[in-house]
């Protein structure tokens, strides 16, 4: 018989919150602030659930006092629903879930944060923590890139990134404009001065090939892998470790991540 | 032609399932294989009539049968009397048939060797117990004087070729859903679009939805679903086609006239083929395909005399017309 | 304590259990297998002695009886989620001692993976009481030795059924009540101590596998499988699910959320929201399936490996691929690997130890 006590709630069960605001982003890609004092850390994500719709896991994109931000792309069905809310509608979540990106660790330390398109929804937290909390880094970098004009996210943030932190480099993949350098975001992480910062931790989030193709520009730059982060992306149906689907190996993308450092998943093969 | 003298009655000869040769002197027994499975001892007699008394070769008959070419018309009696306990073994012992086996060798060719496919002890797509249907059948029309080609298979796959028999019987499944079971997988689904008629489909929840007209019992769902939720329904059901042919005028595939009958339906239905010959062909058993006796009775009529005293099984379908198509190498046959 | 009954007296017996528990166990589904005269061996509920299935394995596992293949987690209206969490009876499951293994895998999963227990799982589990069925020797696909899952003592009863008498085992006292007046003897369950097949496991070292999953044999496997998830429906130790939320169509309005079980031998596994999928070949799906179930599970929990060894996924292989055999041939390849390119010599280690 198991001896397991824990089972008081069904953890299963979402909550009802309501959505204060709904900002547009792109054509494609919506903010929908929730009202929601919960203490939620940067990295974090919840499984937004409608119903008779379904379920996602959703990264937390913006984290106050009084509210979260979800920066939700129109891709699949949920999404394409979620799109139909309006200010003052109820929406259900479960959260928040998995680990969140290692503050303490990284605390006197050269950051670089490298985001290709929608990753930056799940870094922006971290950037805005380290917006109001700057002084917990030697130094920032950031780096992102969208794939053209249209795709551009945060845009009032970017500039405010750009006077705060050490450095910034934002890039288009298609399109030319003034203020972004063209070509694969990736390209750029040569450009910082690595030689200089003798002791760096690396944030890498993005699509899958962004992400490959970080790992393989980071290793032709001789970076100490181990001290690079990622964050991860899988499909999952309850964000709890039960379902299986975001299982890699012997991780949980959903209960060992979504943040996971290189080392923890070198050995991983999807 | 060979300067023979040679007087033989070829009507009786072939009547007694010996053909006639091009070979002046010669001709080529036809054993019977009911189903077309005998046991492998029964194979022993074919090795030693071939060897004893044909040319030394063996032809797998195009209807299944054993087939012995070169046989002299003088060792006929011999190769008779040798038969007989073939004959004994495969159509008493093994098939039930009631009759007496003397040494004359076969007492009609009328009735035609019931071909079928392996079935379902041996096939995974088969439906039904092909052999056994074939030997009950066997004991029903054999030996009758009434011509009548009768092809089964296990499956709708129709490997032996049912649709050019007279009748064409095809082992049918009625597969149940049970819903709880299902995980919305969608492999019945893949399964029905790329072997059969494409009647399932993946709803909204993930479940399935089964447009029944079409479904052609081929139970391809079944072996495709992971987790049991397509069950074998135990009854088998057939499916019968009629009036399918070869030939050098105008050949057809047989059309449907039953579907999903149970083997109760089926056997009582081909137990009046015979009266129905008899009738149209004023009690004189001549050979003529089933088709065109049908075609002579008209469908109609033959429909109300084969299926006379047949209770039909609640899930059975009857054809109420049917629209023949032949290939016509000689045209407007319909026209009279 | 062992007690001898005829069927009668077992019938009796099972009635006043009834009244108690739901009795689960193996039973014969005549002409409804997968292929045609062939019968399928579930569970269900029972109520006689007679509906057991005690001399054959079953084709499905017990786990549908904790783990519905389609289980309703809560049911809406406009705006409410409502639980369906009803209260469970007490169980009762015949069942070999691979599958009572196999249960404690699925523990793992439901009730500590995540550090949260699943509501659902646990409300069914917590008043499960295993009733080991004799494996008679067990049968040609079988590999619990080699696994370690041929023993068991997470059971209530034992049980040896034979033509006309029934041999039981009493382990928990809680059930001496339903034996009054009945004859004792001197039965004992007799655990299977060798099975036909052997198999033995690859050691693996964390940095081998890359190498691992480029090795050949996924191809040749990739190649054989149809990717139909039947192995996964069949195993008692395959836990994982997706969860579907449905709309009425009497009434839009209202609704349920599901969850049915998952494959991750179908393609869609680890399909994301937009099309991409991470597991694309069949290839690439074996080799997810064979080291979750040798290699990953055991990692992750420091415990023992998640494949029981019932041979379930063997026999119900439509092109005729054996774990076992796979297993087998794994390890030889490893050993390739390890001998070749790391100069070291293999050592083997026994799994069951």
């Amino acid at each position: 018989m198991c001896q397991n006590q824990v089972a008081a709630k069904n953890h299963l069960k979402p909550i009802a919150y309501q959505v204060e605001q709904i900002i547009r982003q792109t054509a494609q890609e919506y903010i929908f602030r929730i009202t929601c004092s919960e203490e939620v850390k940067p990295g974090q994500f919840y499984e937004i659930s409608l119903p008779k719709v379904g379920e996602a896991p959703i990264s937390v994109s913006s984290i106050t006092a009084n509210y979260l931000e979800f920066t939700i792309r129109k891709v699949g069905k949920l999404t394409n629903y979620t799109f139909q809310l309006k200010a003052g509608d109820t929406i259900f979540m479960r959260g928040p879930y998995g680990n969140n990106f290692p503050l303490e660790k990284f605390k006197g330390g050269n950051l670089i944060v490298l985001a290709g398109g929608t990753g930056f929804c799940a870094v922006n937290s971290l950037l805005e923590y380290y917006y109001q909390n700057y002084n917990q880094l030697k130094s920032l970098y950031f780096l992102t890139g969208f794939r053209n004009q249209a795709s551009i996210l945060y845009q009032n943030r970017l500039a405010a990134y750009q006077a705060k932190f050490t450095q910034t480099i934002y890039c288009l993949d298609e399109e030319v404009k003034a203020g972004f350098k063209q070509g694969f975001v990736t390209d750029y992480l040569k450009e910082l001065p690595l030689n200089k910062l003798q002791d760096y931790y690396l944030v890498i989030v993005g699509p899958q090939p962004m992400m490959d193709a970080a790992l393989k520009e980071c290793k032709q730059l001789n970076l100490a892998l181990e001290k690079i982060w990622f964050s991860l992306e899988r499909r999952m149906s309850c964000g709890i470790g039960k379902c299986g689907h975001c299982k890699i190996g012997d991780k949980y993308v959903c209960v060992d991540g979504p943040v996971f450092n290189y080392s923890a998943i070198k050995n991983l093969i999807d | 032609m060979e300067k023979k003298n040679i007087d033989i009655d070829v009507s009786k000869l072939t009547s007694n399932c010996f053909r006639q040769s091009k070979v002046k002197g010669e001709c080529m027994l036809q054993m019977r294989v009911p189903g077309a499975v005998i046991k492998a001892e029964h194979l022993k007699y074919a090795v030693e009539i071939a060897e004893k008394w044909g040319n030394g070769d063996f032809h797998l008959g195009t209807r299944q049968t054993l087939s012995i070419p070169g046989i002299k018309y003088e060792d006929v009696s011999a190769v008779n009397k040798f038969l007989q306990s073939y004959i004994k073994g495969v159509e008493v012992d093994t098939c039930g048939v009631e009759m007496e086996v003397d040494s004359n060798g076969y007492a009609t060719i009328g009735a035609r060797n019931i071909m079928a496919c392996i079935g379902n002890k041996h096939c995974l797509k088969a439906n039904v117990n092909t052999t056994e249907l074939a030997r009950k059948l066997e004991k029903q029309i054999f030996p009758s004087p009434y011509h009548i080609k009768i092809g089964i298979s296990g499956c709708p796959n129709d490997c032996a070729k049912g649709h050019f028999n007279d009748f064409g019987i095809i082992g049918l499944v009625k597969p149940e859903y049970d819903y709880e079971r299902c995980i919305g997988c969608g492999k019945c689904v893949e399964a029905c679009q790329g072997h059969a008629t494409r009647v399932l489909t993946l709803t909204e929840d993930k479940k399935i939805s089964k447009d029944s007209c079409c479904c052609v019992g081929c139970g391809e769902c079944i072996v495709a679903c992971p987790t049991g939720a397509w069950r074998r329904n135990p009854q088998e059901f057939y499916r019968v086609t009629i009036g399918g042919r070869a030939g050098k005028q105008y050949p057809r595939m047989g059309k449907m006239f039953l579907n999903f009958v149970t083997e109760e339906v089926l056997l009582k239905m081909l137990a009046n083929w015979e009266s129905f010959s008899a009738d149209v062909l004023n009690h004189k058993p001549v050979y003529i395909h089933g088709g065109h006796l049908i075609d002579r009775a008209g469908y109609y009529n033959f429909k109300d005399k084969i299926l006379a005293g047949v209770d039909l099984n609640p899930e059975a379908e009857v054809a109420d017309h049917i629209y023949w198509a032949e290939t016509e190498y000689r045209a407007n046959i319909h026209v009279k | 304590m062992a007690f001898s009954l005829n069927y009668q007296k077992i019938d009796d017996i099972l009635a006043k259990l009834s009244s108690d528990y739901d009795i689960y166990a193996p039973v014969r589904l005549v002409g409804e297998g997968k292929f045609s005269a062939t019968d399928r061996i579930q569970y269900d509920k029972i109520t006689r002695a007679e509906q057991i299935v005690y001399n054959e394995k079953s084709d499905f596992s017990p786990r549908e009886i904790i783990s519905p293949i389609t289980q309703t987690l809560f049911y809406f209206t406009e705006n409410e989620f409502i639980e369906n969490l009803p209260e469970s009876r007490s169980i009762i499951i015949f069942a070999r001692p691979c599958d009572i293994n196999a249960f404690k895998r699925l523990d793992k999963i439901f009730l500590e993976n995540g550090d949260f227990a699943d509501s659902y799982y646990k409300s069914r589990r917590d008043k499960v009481h295993f009733a080991l069925l004799d494996c008679k020797g067990g049968w040609e696909s079988c590999f619990c030795v080699s696994m370690g899952t041929n023993k068991t003592s997470d059971y209530s009863l034992a049980v040896n059924f034979n033509s006309k008498t029934v041999e039981i085992e009493v382990n928990d006292s809680s059930f001496n009540k339903y034996f009054n007046d009945i004859k004792q003897c001197s039965y004992q369950y007799n655990f299977v101590k060798k099975n036909k097949i052997e198999v033995e496991l690859p050691e693996i070292r964390p940095e081998q596998i890359e190498k691992i999953s480029d090795l050949q044999i996924w191809q040749e496997y990739g190649q054989r499988c149809k990717s139909c998830g039947s192995c996964t429906a069949v195993c008692p130790s395959c836990s994982c699910f997706t969860t579907r939320d449905i709309s009425y169509k009497e009434n839009k309005k209202a609704g349920e959320r599901r969850r049915v079980w998952a494959s991750c031998l179908h393609p869609d596994f680890t399909e994301m929201a937009g099309g991409h999928s991470y597991r694309e070949t069949a290839a690439a799906r074996i080799r997810f399936r064979t080291l979750h179930k040798i290699y990953d599970y055991k990692k992750r929990f420091d415990t023992v490996n998640m494949c029981v060894g019932c041979g379930r996924c063997t026999d119900t292989c439509t092109q005729l691929i054996s774990f076992a055999t796979l297993l087998n041939r794994l390890s030889q390849e490893i050993k390739k690997l390890s001998v070749l390119e790391e100069g070291v010599e293999y050592v083997s280690k026994s799994s069951s130890s």
